[in-house]
């Protein structure tokens, strides 16, 4: 491996996690649920690239399998599982109200991206040489954007990509770190990935029809001082 | 160095005279791909000529401001262009008179003093465009910053030869983040300050959704020209700083002979028309964003360049 | 070989119960499973608290899946015990609510699949199975949270499941890191033995952070302060023999998980996991215990319950020393048949009145005499009131917190557990003894409102008498195969 080709495929990889970093800001922000959809699997795309490159590079042939496995879940049976489970016709709307309108949303998520980065700190330097690279960090600002996503969108299936979002963050700073992890535990984790989706679609189904409406985030009725138990009419 | 500040004047020639071809070649592919017929190349051309040759009419509460503002709006980017690469990819003459900042802020110089024209006449729709196109400007003036000082931080400079050359020197930093999303960035900034869709429609006629367009409303006969030929060249600008800094900085003459500084005119002049292909695509496959959305539009511009800048600068 | 059998058992018994026989088929079913799986557990127990510190282990390639030590077999043991009991429970419970055949299969199968993942937990010993495994419970519970369909339950059963999900994708990064940090330690098995042994040589930083992200990650789903807003949502909403389960064992169970890190920590040079241990559990007691002064429902009267004593048992290993441990212990066997217990009677309770209120439930004892001593029965054991289990282990840890001195900890240990006795026996008096504000029919209840005593199904009240039994010994008297798995399992936990 000469020496232009190594930092080709450094560069390659970079790219891959800056865009990876580009599509989690884009999850955030996104209004159309379908669009949300999407975007989680061209980063689905990109992580297995990631992965891909980073095997190539370090000669590892577990990672192509960590690669291959991601190509074949993610973008692939994660939304014909979505289709099946969860109602039809949420994929037609649009998100109208989420907590915090979308530039404001956006600038806390860059503020977390950086943070991300100076969490990412400490790790790398304690992380061998041979592990650096922008994976780390851009992997921890994808379980911060994940989890903030979570925070901020109401509707259910933003609400599962958000989650989907942070596994993917949490995956991508573990492929450049941790890379002879067992591919059987990669495949089982990948199948643990597809089981939430196929949960959250019942789940979303039942709220779907019991509630009326699946904007999940705006339930609140449990509380201590709730007063009245249920007699929130469901807005369609 | 007579040789400089001869090829710095050639440069000016070549933004005044190809900058309505360029435009003149974005409207005809624009209706090819409508499947219409569209107009001739060299249009703009022709109709410069008929509004020089016309008269101009002024009213009567506009003030000095009104008058000035052709001129400034016509003179503006020719600045810029002094110290942009356009044809060479060394220093010539000017080019260390102002940097990227620099141009930047005397290109929005022009568009400051657009505003105020259209405020001047006290047309209802003057102000209204007015007000729309600052909003976008304002919007706009932190993604500028950002990627400028992204690219100086790498480059070491804030002069744009100097920004050329080092920028995608080794090849392989074609493909780092920070230039992707950089040049992501730059291309909604494009599309946000030239008034293209999804932004603004250039050949919209219907003044209540004009935003770009409404600057040059009032103006007729040689006022009209100067604005229309400013406009153009203002695109042609931006696009070479997109081009020949950012995206592609090569086919630039190397050689401090007149020869090759001609040659390097059709090789610019084709990366501009790829480019203009590339736009052709882009506002032919969108629709126009509602007016709050570009808020959206340019947070999106704006998220991508600092994605850009913390992928640069806090890499290890 | 029998944990595998343990572990089979459970998936065969969903196979089976989704054979269309006759009514009583699926419960049958699930009865004689978890009976089989109680004697089983049990006798792996035995062998363990004997001596042998593994029982059963397999490998394929370099992996070594299963194995169980003394507090796996602890652990395994309890669930096997709760376990057994709530589906007796189930079987009057769920024929009390007269469901449509189709959906008492599906409570079933979720119900069986929800013991299999349970136990799995304590028998893997890599830890990113037990990852795995931690995300199956959350997914296989959460239909049986929502088996209502109500509006809350649909809510609750949302909050836990993004909410355990968002902590597990927390923990799975700890996890990654904390395979990393192995690596640069220098490479071995990854297992949990396998961890204490290459402690010394990790990298601080990396095992500090994947100690934080696991702390924080897994302590959402184990109900720790201030992750466990969808736990009194959760652990309410759900059936009672499911609350039974999800809050006698599955939040155990996850606590293992976090405690499995503490030999870890300890072989490291620097760490202050054990100062993180006790604050966390004491903001957990504290929090509980004021927030049970304000409840509403008897049911999140007991999830409350649960968060607080998952915060002694956290604050217990925070504590340090081996007697600690041996209390945390003994805290989390007498809490678990206890709590399971308290659901129990919050579901007879449920059955003979119709509301979870507590302000709508007044004068229990009238109606429903059986429900009513088990609830006195529970809230007593809960709080911590001698002579019963709970008091006795409470009893141990804060002796062992004052041998310690850490006489600032103990004391509001102390305070927080007094507090948390007042908030629920004022409830339960209330529920029990009230008078009826004036004379007219009980509130909701049409149905009984000739009847002055409502009859329970027989299997409840076999539960309850059943559940009662080692809540009231345990707290005279530690069997010695008992103190000897504890002893065991203290040792796994300082080692």
């Amino acid at each position: 491996m000469s020496e232009t080709t190594n930092q080709l495929l450094d560069n390659l990889n970079a790219l891959a996690a800056g865009l990876f970093l580009l599509t989690a800001f884009g999850i955030v922000a996104m209004r159309q649920i379908k669009g949300c959809l999407n975007l989680f699997i061209i980063q689905s795309l990109l992580l297995a690239a990631s992965a891909a490159l980073l095997g190539l590079r370090h000669q590892s042939e577990h990672l192509y399998g960590v690669a291959l496995v991601n190509v074949i879940t993610k973008p692939l049976i994660v939304p014909w599982l979505l289709r099946k489970t969860s109602p039809a016709e949420i994929y037609t709307r649009r998100e109208i109200d989420q907590a915090l309108n979308i530039p404001t949303s956006l600038l806390m998520a860059l503020a977390l991206a950086i943070l991300a980065y100076f969490l990412a700190m400490p790790l790398l330097n304690a992380v061998g040489p041979d592990f650096r690279g922008p994976n780390v960090p851009i992997g921890i600002a994808g379980l911060l954007l994940g989890a903030f996503t979570l925070t901020v969108r109401r509707e259910a299936v933003p609400l599962l990509i958000g989650l989907l979002v942070m596994e993917n963050g949490a995956f991508l700073t573990g492929i450049s770190i941790s890379r002879n992890l067992p591919l059987l535990v990669e495949l089982a984790i990948a199948t643990d990935g597809l089981i939430i989706v196929f949960i959250m679609g019942v789940l979303t189904r039942a709220v779907q029809k019991h509630i009326g409406t699946t904007a999940v985030g705006t339930l609140a009725s449990l509380k201590e001082a709730a007063a009245e138990p249920a007699t929130k009419e469901a807005t369609k | 160095m007579f040789n400089r500040i001869l090829f710095n004047l050639f440069q000016v020639i070549v933004v005044l005279a190809f900058a309505p071809l360029i435009s003149g070649v974005l409207s005809r592919l624009k209706e090819i791909v409508q499947s219409k017929r569209g107009p001739s190349i060299f249009q703009p051309y022709r109709d410069l000529w008929k509004l020089f040759h016309k008269d101009e009419i002024v009213s009567e509460e506009s003030s000095w401001i009104f008058r000035f503002t052709p001129y400034i709006v016509f003179v503006t980017p020719i600045f810029v262009a002094l110290l942009i690469p356009v044809l060479t990819n060394y220093p010539l003459f000017f080019a260390f008179m102002g940097d990227m900042l620099g141009g930047g802020f005397v290109l929005s110089l022009g568009g400051f003093f657009a505003a105020l024209a259209a405020v001047d006449t006290a047309n209802s729709y003057g102000p209204m465009g007015a007000s729309r196109t600052r909003m976008v400007g304002f919007l706009a003036e932190p993604v500028f910053m950002i990627v400028f000082f992204t690219v100086s931080f790498v480059a070491g400079s804030t002069i744009p030869y100097i920004v050329q050359e080092k920028w995608v020197t080794p090849l392989a930093n074609f493909f780092a983040p920070s230039h992707v999303l950089l040049v992501l960035a730059f291309l909604m900034l494009i599309l946000a300050e030239g008034g293209r869709i999804p932004v603004d429609n250039p050949t919209g006629h219907f003044e209540l959704a004009m935003i770009d367009e409404s600057k040059s409303l009032e103006y007729s006969g040689r006022g009209m020209a100067l604005m229309k030929w400013g406009g153009h060249m203002k695109l042609f600008v931006l696009m070479c700083i997109f081009l020949n800094v950012l995206v592609t900085p090569w086919g630039l003459a190397s050689g401090q002979t007149i020869a090759a500084v001609l040659l390097a005119v059709p090789l610019v002049l084709f990366k501009i028309f790829c480019f203009v292909l590339v736009l052709v695509v882009i506002e032919s496959s969108l629709a126009k964003l509602r007016l709050f959305r570009i808020t959206e539009f340019l947070g999106a511009a704006f998220i991508t360049s600092v994605a850009a800048m913390i992928t640069q600068v806090f890499l290890p | 070989m029998s944990v595998i059998v343990i572990l089979l058992l459970p998936l065969v018994a969903t196979a089976l119960v989704c054979l269309p026989f006759k009514r009583h088929w699926a419960a049958g079913v699930t009865v004689v499973s978890c009976l089989t799986i109680l004697v089983l557990a049990g006798r792996a127990a035995w062998l363990v608290s004997t001596g042998n510190s593994v029982t059963a282990v397999l490998k394929v390639g370099m992996l070594k899946w299963i194995a169980v030590d003394g507090l796996s077999a602890l652990i395994l043991l309890l669930i096997a015990l709760v376990g057994i009991t709530a589906a007796i429970f189930s079987v009057g419970y769920m024929a009390h609510k007269n469901l449509e055949p189709r959906k008492l299969v599906l409570y079933y199968v979720n119900y069986n699949l929800f013991i299999f993942s349970m136990l799995a937990i304590p028998v893997m010993a890599e830890p990113t199975l037990v990852w795995i495994v931690v995300e199956l419970t959350t997914l296989c519970s959460a239909l049986l949270v929502s088996f209502e369909n109500t509006r809350e339950a649909l809510e609750a059963a949302w909050k836990y499941v993004v909410l355990s999900l968002m902590g597990a994708a927390m923990a799975l990064f700890g996890f990654l890191v904390l395979f990393a940090a192995m690596q640069a330690a220098g490479g071995g098995i990854y297992t949990w033995e396998g961890l204490v042994a290459a402690a010394p040589l990790m990298p601080p930083v990396l095992l500090q952070t994947a100690f934080l992200m696991i702390l924080i990650g897994l302590g959402t789903k184990a109900g720790l302060v201030p992750m466990h807003t969808w736990l009194p949502d959760a652990h309410s909403q759900a059936p009672s023999p499911v609350c039974a389960l999800l809050s006698g064992v599955e939040t155990t169970a996850i606590l293992y998980v976090i405690l499995r890190l503490f030999p870890v920590m300890k072989a490291a040079p620097n760490s202050h996991a054990e100062v993180w241990a006790l604050v966390l559990g004491l903001v957990s007691v504290g929090t509980a215990a004021f927030l049970l002064l304000q409840v509403r429902d008897y049911k999140r009267m007991f999830a409350f319950s649960t968060v607080e004593h998952m915060g002694i048992i956290l604050a217990a290993v925070g504590l340090g020393a081996s007697a600690a441990g041996y209390g945390a212990m003994q805290q989390i066997v007498s809490h678990s048949i206890t709590k399971s217990f308290c659901f129990f009677a919050a579901g007879a309770a449920l059955l003979a009145v119709e509301t979870r209120e507590i302000a709508a439930v007044r004068g229990l004892i009238r109606k429903s005499p059986v429900a009513s001593a088990a609830l006195i029965f529970g809230g007593l054991g809960i709080t911590g009131a001698p002579p019963l289990a709970v008091f006795l282990s409470e009893f141990s840890i804060l002796r062992a917190g004052l041998n310690q001195r850490h006489y600032l900890a103990t004391g509001l240990l102390a305070v927080f557990i007094v507090i948390a006795f007042f908030g629920v026996m004022l409830h339960i008096n209330r529920m029990v003894f009230g008078a009826r504000e004036g004379e007219e029919a009980p509130p909701t209840n049409e149905h009984s409102s000739g009847e002055k005593e409502q009859k329970l199904p027989f299997s409840c009240r076999l539960t309850l008498l059943l559940a009662a039994v080692p809540v009231l010994v345990l707290g005279f008297y530690i069997p010695r195969p008992l103190h000897d798995l504890l002893t065991q399992a203290a040792a796994a936990l300082t080692k």
